[in-house]
Formats: structure tokens, C-alpha cells, sequence
């Protein structure tokens, strides 16, 4: 199982000469499977340049959302494999009361904000929502979960044979708890997270930025970090940086966030912020 | 370990966690799987020490009873309707407290539907009748 990052940024694209090296693209990471099979974990504006990496006839493509946010979606109508009337792509989702996943997507694929309608689009496209039992893909299994955000917000766990990766881009697990005192069963996606050999988690702010931040969705890093040695997963990747944070600043943020990881037990070389276009073979 | 507990549930222990209104949480099967601190103060016992409960145990442990004294039938609690039915629910009765107080309180029973419809449990939020007419209640 090879993943790679092509969108590590939160919230909204940010790109200029300060954030060159971690990436200005919102979410978006590729995961690709033994036999070849893709899945994509966001669409984002990182997914146009995993795109035009998909040149030839393009298998079917899986894409996982895991919410709706624009930060989350905005790269669909620049993924070039969707205009290819060969590609099937499958688009996963949160299932909400209020409408189904296509009539959702499409309030952002259509006029006035886009000039492709979802019908428009030639690939063969469908929207699934996410099942609340595991189901697979290719040789992988998967699970999704609800966690702590703002609105309908899945994580997923994508497993094949013995290596996993979980993805929880957003979330917001020590809001109103302490994640060192709650026993596994009330933390949010914890069973998601479980033993994960790798562990893509929301690390949007610093702790001295939280405070004015509480309640919106994402974690600060004694969160992040906390998480990440409560569900004793293999390897962490922490993902989401703000959109203000310079490569200089999430430089010094990364030696703040081994030193703490030490400190709890972790070892330094199991954790790093997601850097745009880094690949790690999980085996 | 417990198995997962779902967001719904895990969000409304966080809120009653944080406030000062005494308040319970059933999950979909009628468990007692938490009560906060303000509750445990009504109830003289922390939820710490009480841990979760079946709704026969809870119902056991601190009633609640009518005017007479008489325990109140179960399928005519808030809770009760809230989890059975699906739909909130509101009444006055007394509890008594496992320090042997007795408390006329009012309480309102709210069922927890997820956003896929699916029904995680209720929570109920309980206030004394006292503390509730030096409000003008």
C-alpha cells in the first residue's frame, strides 16, 4: 500500500512563496493499492495534479469524502479524469438527512459557482454514501465513521492485509473532554484509529492558537498528539495545517511536535507533518 | 474495551460534561452510560462511583416516585417515552438521593436521532423544583 500527498492544507488554498515547501493544496491523498487500484481520500485542490498524473485510460477511480466543506471538494471539477468518458469514478460520502450525496455535491458543481453540471460531466460517475458496515475495495477493506467536526464528517480506515491507514483529516476530539481521562469508548474515532500503521490526523493549530478556535472543528497539536498515542497507531502524519502557517513557522512547529511526541513516548522518526507530494510505502 | 460509542453520544456527554444543569444519558438500549457532576450532587453519588446502569438498576437506585411515594411505572417516564417513541417528553416527580434526600424535580427527556436517522439514545435534563421557583419558575 504506496500513499502519497498531494494536499496537506486546511481551510483554503494558500499558495505564494511562504508555504512552497509544505504545499498550498487543500486536502487530498492518494492511496494505491497492491493490484493498482485507487483510492482517493478527498478532493481538494490537491487532486488536479493527481489528475494530470492519470493520463492514460484511467481505471475506475475511488474517491472517499469525508465531508463536504469546500476545502474538501473544490479539486472536483479540475480532476482531469472526470472529463474522460472512459473513467468510471465513485464518489463516497457522509450520508445526511437532509439530501442525498449528489444533490449535495452538485449545489457546488453547478451554476452559478461552476460551469459543468455533475449530469454534465462525461465520465461515469456515481455517489455512494458511505455504509456503516465495513465494505471493500479492490483488495482493501473499509471503514468509515462519524467523528467530531462541524456537520457530517466521516473518517475512514482503509486496510489490506496487514496494513492499515486511517484518515481523519478534520476532527476535533478534546472538544468539551479531555482526551487524557476519557476511557477509549468515548473518544471519537478511536476504534477508527486503532493500531492504524498509519495515522493521517487534523493537527490545524498550535495550542496557543486553539483558544480562539474551540469549537471549530479541528485539533491543536497536545490534541492531535494525544490521540495519536491513545489509539497506539504505527506512524502519524498531521495533516491540515492552517492556511497561515508559513514552511518556516510549520518548521519550528514540527521540532515542537517531535519533542512533544518524545515526551509521551513516541518516537521522533514515527511522526512528521504531511508534506505536499510525500510518498511513504506502508508495505 | 467497550465497544465504540457513537458520536452522538460521545458529543452529548461532552456537552453535559460542561454544564451545571443536572443531566442524563441512556444509549439506545436504555443504559445509563453517564451522568454529570451536577446530577451526581442531586443524586449523592458521582457517576464515577455509580457506573453505567440498566434502566431497571437506575430505576432502582433513585426512583423516581409520585406525590404518594409510589414508584413511577416505567413506560411513563420522559426517558422512557424518549427512547420508546422517539419524541421529547416532560414531567414533574421526585427523586430520592442515595444519601436519602428527596427531590421534586422537573424533568425533560430528548431522543438522539442521528443525521442518518439512525436513534443513538436520549438524554434527559432534570432541574429541582426549588432552584426552579427561586427563578421565578
Amino acid at each position: 500500500m504506496r500513499i502519497k500527498v498531494w494536499g496537506a492544507r486546511g481551510s483554503v488554498p494558500s499558495p505564494g512563496p511562504e508555504t512552497t515547501r509544505y504545499g498550498g493544496n487543500t486536502s487530498c491523498v492518494q492511496v494505491t493499492l497492491s493490484d493498482g487500484t485507487i483510492v482517493v481520500m478527498d478532493a481538494g485542490t490537491g487532486i488536479r495534479n493527481l489528475g494530470l498524473t492519470l493520463a492514460g485510460p484511467a481505471p475506475r477511480v475511488n474517491i472517499l469524502l469525508t465531508h463536504l466543506h469546500l476545502d474538501h471538494i473544490q479539486g472536483l471539477m479540475f480532476f482531469a479524469p472526470a472529463f474522460r468518458p472512459q473513467t468510471e469514478i465513485v464518489i463516497w460520502g457522509p450520508k445526511s438527512s437532509e439530501a442525498s450525496l449528489e444533490s449535495r455535491i452538485a449545489r457546488y458543481i453547478s451554476a452559478p459557482l461552476s460551469p459543468v453540471e455533475v449530469r454534465e460531466l462525461p465520465c461515469d460517475v456515481s455517489f455512494r454514501e458511505a455504509p456503516a458496515t465495513e465494505w471493500e475495495i479492490g483488495p482493501a477493506h473499509l471503514r468509515a465513521a462519524s467523528v467530531t467536526h462541524r456537520g457530517p464528517t466521516l473518517g475512514y480506515r482503509l486496510t489490506e492485509g496487514d496494513r492499515s491507514v486511517c484518515y481523519i483529516p478534520d476532527h476535533e476530539p478534546g472538544l468539551g473532554a479531555s482526551l487524557h481521562d476519557l476511557t477509549p469508548e468515548w473518544i471519537s474515532g478511536y476504534d477508527l484509529a486503532h493500531d492504524a500503521s498509519l495515522l493521517i490526523h487534523d493537527c490545524q493549530y498550535s495550542d496557543d492558537e486553539y483558544p480562539d478556535h474551540v469549537g471549530w472543528g479541528h485539533s491543536p497539536l497536545r490534541d492531535a498528539l494525544t490521540f495519536a498515542h491513545r489509539v497506539e497507531s504505527e506512524r502519524v502524519l498531521l495533516f491540515h495545517h492552517d492556511p497561515l502557517h508559513s514552511d518556516d513557522f510549520l518548521d519550528a512547529f514540527a521540532g515542537t511536535a517531535t519533542e512533544r511526541w518524545c515526551e509521551l513516548g513516541g518516537a521522533a522518526e514515527r511522526l512528521e507533518l504531511a508534506v505536499e507530494r510525500r510518498e511513504i510505502d506502508l508495505g | 474495551m467497550e465497544g465504540q460509542r457513537s458520536l452522538e453520544l460521545i458529543l452529548a456527554r461532552n456537552l453535559l460534561s460542561s454544564i451545571s444543569t443536572p443531566a442524563f444519558l441512556v444509549d439506545a438500549d436504555g443504559v445509563l452510560v453517564f451522568y454529570n457532576e451536577a446530577a451526581g450532587g442531586l443524586l449523592g453519588r458521582r457517576f464515577e462511583e455509580a457506573g453505567k446502569m440498566s434502566a431497571e438498576e437506575w430505576g432502582a437506585a433513585f426512583g423516581p416516585f409520585d406525590n404518594h411515594g409510589q414508584p413511577i411505572p416505567f413506560d411513563r417516564l420522559p426517558l422512557t417515552i424518549a427512547l420508546r417513541e422517539g419524541r421529547p417528553a416532560h414531567a414533574s416527580h421526585c427523586i430520592h438521593s442515595q444519601t436519602g434526600e428527596q427531590h421534586d424535580i422537573e424533568v425533560s427527556a430528548l431522543p438522539l436521532v442521528s443525521t442518518d436517522g439512525g436513534f443513538r439514545g436520549a438524554l434527559a435534563i432534570f432541574w429541582p423544583m426549588a432552584e426552579a421557583q427561586e427563578y421565578g419558575g
